[in-house]
């Protein structure tokens, strides 16, 4: 196809470096044992083989982002006290805005990593609301994706809709071949990131190795179960207080699975202020959290470990395709289970909630046949029941 | 071993409400804690070198309820002091106790496979007395048990319940330690440590597993590194704040860590938290003879003193 | 600017209200000259502070940490210092680890009477933290920076 590329091995970090100088070009790299995404840096060496152990998603959405700073002014010297006024009237505030976010390419995440953006952007680029944050961040990125020629017993993107050579979300998709990447446009965006003089032409017969890699890697993932009726099958267990304590039970509530999530997107905003100044800070939260859901009263709905368990796997498997056309909010990186502790497995519970929801409700009647053109979505959801709220983005 | 101790976790069900010991995983490379409630489930009980995870660390949430656990001479330290510190009651926990061997490190593992393979492309492993071998794809690589097992292990010195009313094996020779990893630590300079610090807090992603895998942070939901009031730490994503964070577990557990090694385990990034930890166990050793989880009727150190302390040099001004 | 910008390091006291935090002021009264680095909060008791004040203070820039209580034995509160020496001890064993050298954290006793004694203390210890180079600064996330940079403006 034209537009492919082709960068040998040994050009990499050259053409990486390149793209440095006008660009944040945030790579993966070993940092102690794990394998993280930083801002590419020569000498620090790059990490294309084993799956990292972050995703990707703080390229768009920070550990901890900026959203104004503020000052309270003081008045001139001299001036006159006016009455009523106190140090916190808004007149008095100075507020800025951060700095505009950096062109950014990403380079060499995985295809499951793409899917943060599938999940945030509903969110954060909904037809009711706009993150202005986000949606700077996201136009100003470029997502080189890199498929997987190997896959763990972890992963599970299949089960989702994901593939190992997901171009959905990818500007480009780079796959290794034996002596360098074959990089393939898949956006206008990603053709435009293809311009180094260090890429050549790719030759005629690279495309058909990689699709051969990418045919390996997706046999290897083996048979998906049928996740169809999961959101319901979810729905029904919602009360089923002893069904999520015995999944819950391993459960040590940390937030490993969450902050290691592509798409999970919760935050929480806080002031960090020191004598006149102040920072408004988002940072990420975890539904795994107590905290998470304590209200001002001192009342916690999720106070056990079982409800956040619950609406972590809920959130992902059901409430969200309800509100957003059937879409899973898990890509299936399978980074939860590979980093959990305490070995949870989310596979599991959602095979086990299957099989206890038919347990508990008779099936439901046969469907009618749609017409011929029967869309591969899943049945459309039922609209205005049992929807649930959710924290971070209503 | 395992069938006798299957036995005796059947033995103890009808009178507790569940035991915690080790299950299958969700790898081959891993176990998972399991909450054994039925006489049928126990067949799918795990023991041996990839029975890591410390079960006491759930023991505090069946408060008020008769448990049985399963514990490995590390994990039973832990349930020592829970039990000194009044988090567990003795007569609510029936501890059923064995001979530990040692566990494996996963991430020893992962070293000893090399870069291009990752623990999780293995598909099946077979454990002798001292040898692992894992099957990834068609070949198979085996490694000696001893450049594997966990660092905690090499210098266990209870490698069998401290306290049990159920033990099923002959008991183990335990070791010494002589804080070999923390004097190869020091080997570096002031200036050294505080770059290592800064480098490996820099990837704390504060998701808190160090704290929530520990059987001996009883704060849980109230933990001030998550307060706003007092407000120690800041959501900013900065190094200090992290490094802070485990400054506050170190002086938290100041003689009362059982060094199960936990904290460094669970940690996602592979940051070696369990130093600080290590350092504080260290100290109350030489300062105040205290070990933690080896006795439940002592008090730890910190909470109470002496009026003459003569392992305390003060400075003299 | 201070003109003693430069050559005044900031060391942090932490002084218990019944001994220490008078025996300062006894200096003060009797007029002793001392270095002007330290900078005192009185605590109601050296029972009171927590390790985590010395090392929140030291990770904070502080370039050293003096903490000072009632002789032990001589507690307002009994037996606070008594615990108070332990968890020291304690804390200035953590230091090392963290790559803070442990000299730059001292305790002592000092009692409301003892000014000459307290100038001595507060001379021994500037003088041990001048002979250190300035306490190493973690690199702050660049929003806290931003928010140190508006402090500046």
């Amino acid at each position: 196809m034209p537009g492919n590329k082709f960068l040998a091995t040994a050009d990499v970090a050259a053409w990486l470096g390149e793209l440095s100088k006008t660009m944040r070009v945030f790579a993966p790299r070993n940092e102690g044992q794990a394998v993280v995404y930083r801002e590419f840096d020569a000498a620090k060496g790059l990490e294309l083989r084993r799956k990292p152990t972050e995703s990707a998603k703080h390229a768009l959405f920070p550990r901890s982002e900026e959203l104004l700073s503020f000052s309270y002014l003081r008045p001139a010297f001299g001036a006159p006290e006016k009455e009523g006024e106190t140090p916190s009237d808004v007149s008095q505030v100075q507020v800025k805005m951060p700095v505009e976010p950096m062109p950014t390419v990403v380079f060499g995440m995985l295809g499951c990593d793409a899917g943060s953006v599938t999940t945030f952007d509903p969110i954060y680029d909904g037809s009711k609301f706009k993150d202005v944050y986000y949606l700077k961040k996201r136009q100003a990125t470029v997502f080189i994706v890199r498929a997987c020629a190997e896959v763990l017993s972890t992963c599970f993107c299949n089960w989702v809709g994901g593939d190992p050579a997901n171009t959905k979300n990818a500007d480009v998709l780079a796959t290794e071949l034996s002596d360098g990447w074959l990089l393939q446009p898949v956006t206008e965006r990603g053709e435009k990131a293809l311009t180094s003089p260090l890429l050549k032409d790719a030759p005629a017969a690279s495309e058909g190795q990689a699709t051969a890699i990418h045919d390996n890697a997706r046999k290897s993932l083996g048979d998906a179960p049928n996740l169809e009726g999961i959101d319901a099958a979810l729905f029904s267990l919602f009360a089923d207080n002893d069904f999520w304590q015995r999944q819950s039970a391993g459960c040590l509530a940390c937030g490993t699975c969450t902050y290691l999530c592509p798409t999970c997107h919760c935050f929480s905003i806080t002031d960090e202020t020191s004598a006149r100044n102040g920072v408004r800070l988002r940072s990420w939260d975890t539904c795994m959290a107590s905290l998470y859901t304590l209200e001002a009263s001192g009342h916690n709905p999720r106070s056990l470990k079982a409800a956040r368990l619950r609406n972590r796997v809920g959130h992902k498997f059901a409430y969200f395709l309800r509100n957003n056309d059937g879409q899973i909010s898990c890509c299936g990186c399978g980074r939860c289970i590979k980093s959990c502790p305490s070995s949870v497995d989310i596979r599991q519970i959602v095979k086990d909630a299957l099989v206890q929801a038919a347990s508990i409700a008779p099936p439901p009647p046969p469907q009618p046949v749609a017409p011929a053109a029967a869309s591969p979505k899943p049945a459309a959801p039922v609209k205005g029941k049992g929807r649930t709220k959710e924290k971070a983005n209503g | 071993m395992d069938d006798e101790l299957k036995g005796a976790i059947r033995k103890v069900l009808p009178d507790v409400d569940c035991v915690i010991g080790w299950g299958p995983g969700p790898d081959p490379l891993r176990s998972a804690p399991f909450f054994m409630r039925k006489p049928e489930e126990v067949d799918a009980f795990v023991v041996g070198p990839l029975a890591v995870n410390n079960p006491a660390v759930f023991l505090p949430e069946y408060k008020g309820k008769k448990v049985g656990i399963v514990v490995k001479g590390c994990d039973s330290r832990s349930v020592v002091q829970q039990i000194a510190e009044g988090l567990v009651k003795r007569e609510e926990v029936v501890i059923i106790g064995f001979p530990c061997s040692g566990v494996v490190d996963i991430q020893k593992i992962a070293a000893q496979l090399g870069q291009d393979i990752e623990p999780g492309m293995v598909t099946s492993l077979s454990i002798s007395s001292d040898k692992l071998t894992v099957n990834v794809k068609d070949t198979a690589k085996t490694m000696d048990m001893a450049d594997v097992r966990a660092d905690k292990c090499a210098s266990c010195q209870y490698p069998n319940a401290v306290v049990s009313d159920e033990f099923v094996g002959t008991p183990k020779e335990g070791k010494t330690d002589d804080y070999a990893d923390l004097a190869a630590f020091e080997e570096k300079s002031i200036d050294e440590r505080f770059a290592f610090w800064e480098q490996e807090m820099s990837r704390c992603i504060r998701c808190y597993a160090c704290r929530n895998a520990c059987p001996l942070c009883v704060c849980r939901d109230h933990c001030v590194a998550t307060s706003r009031e007092p407000h120690w730490l800041n959501q900013a994503d900065s190094t200090r704040e992290k490094l802070f964070f485990q400054l506050i577990h170190a002086t938290h557990l100041a003689g009362r860590c059982t060094g199960c090694g936990e904290c460094s385990r669970a940690c996602p990034v592979g940051i070696p938290v369990g130093l600080f930890k290590r350092t504080m166990t260290r100290a109350a050793a030489r300062l105040f003879d205290y070990q933690a989880g080896t006795n439940a009727e002592t008090v730890p150190p910190l909470q109470t003193f002496a009026t003459e302390e003569p392992t305390i040099k003060e400075r003299e001004w | 600017m201070s003109v003693l910008t430069g050559k005044e390091r900031r060391i942090v006291g932490f002084l218990c209200n019944w001994c220490s935090y008078g025996g300062a002021d006894t200096a003060g009264v009797g007029r002793f000259v001392q270095p002007t680095d330290l900078r005192i909060i009185r605590v109601p008791c050296s029972g009171r502070i927590n390790p985590l004040f010395i090392v929140k203070a030291l990770l904070g820039g502080a370039d050293g940490v003096l903490v000072s209580g009632c002789h032990p034995r001589d507690c307002h509160y009994a037996e606070g210092n008594f615990y108070a020496r332990r968890r020291l001890e304690m804390c200035k064993n953590l230091l090392p680890l963290v790559g803070i050298d442990p000299k730059r954290f001292e305790y002592t006793w000092v009692s409301a009477s003892e000014g000459q004694r307290w100038q001595h203390v507060v001379t021994e210890f500037t003088k041990q933290i001048h002979a250190l180079p300035p306490a190493p600064v973690f690199p702050e996330s660049p929003e806290i920076e931003r928010l140190a940079a508006c402090a500046g403006e």
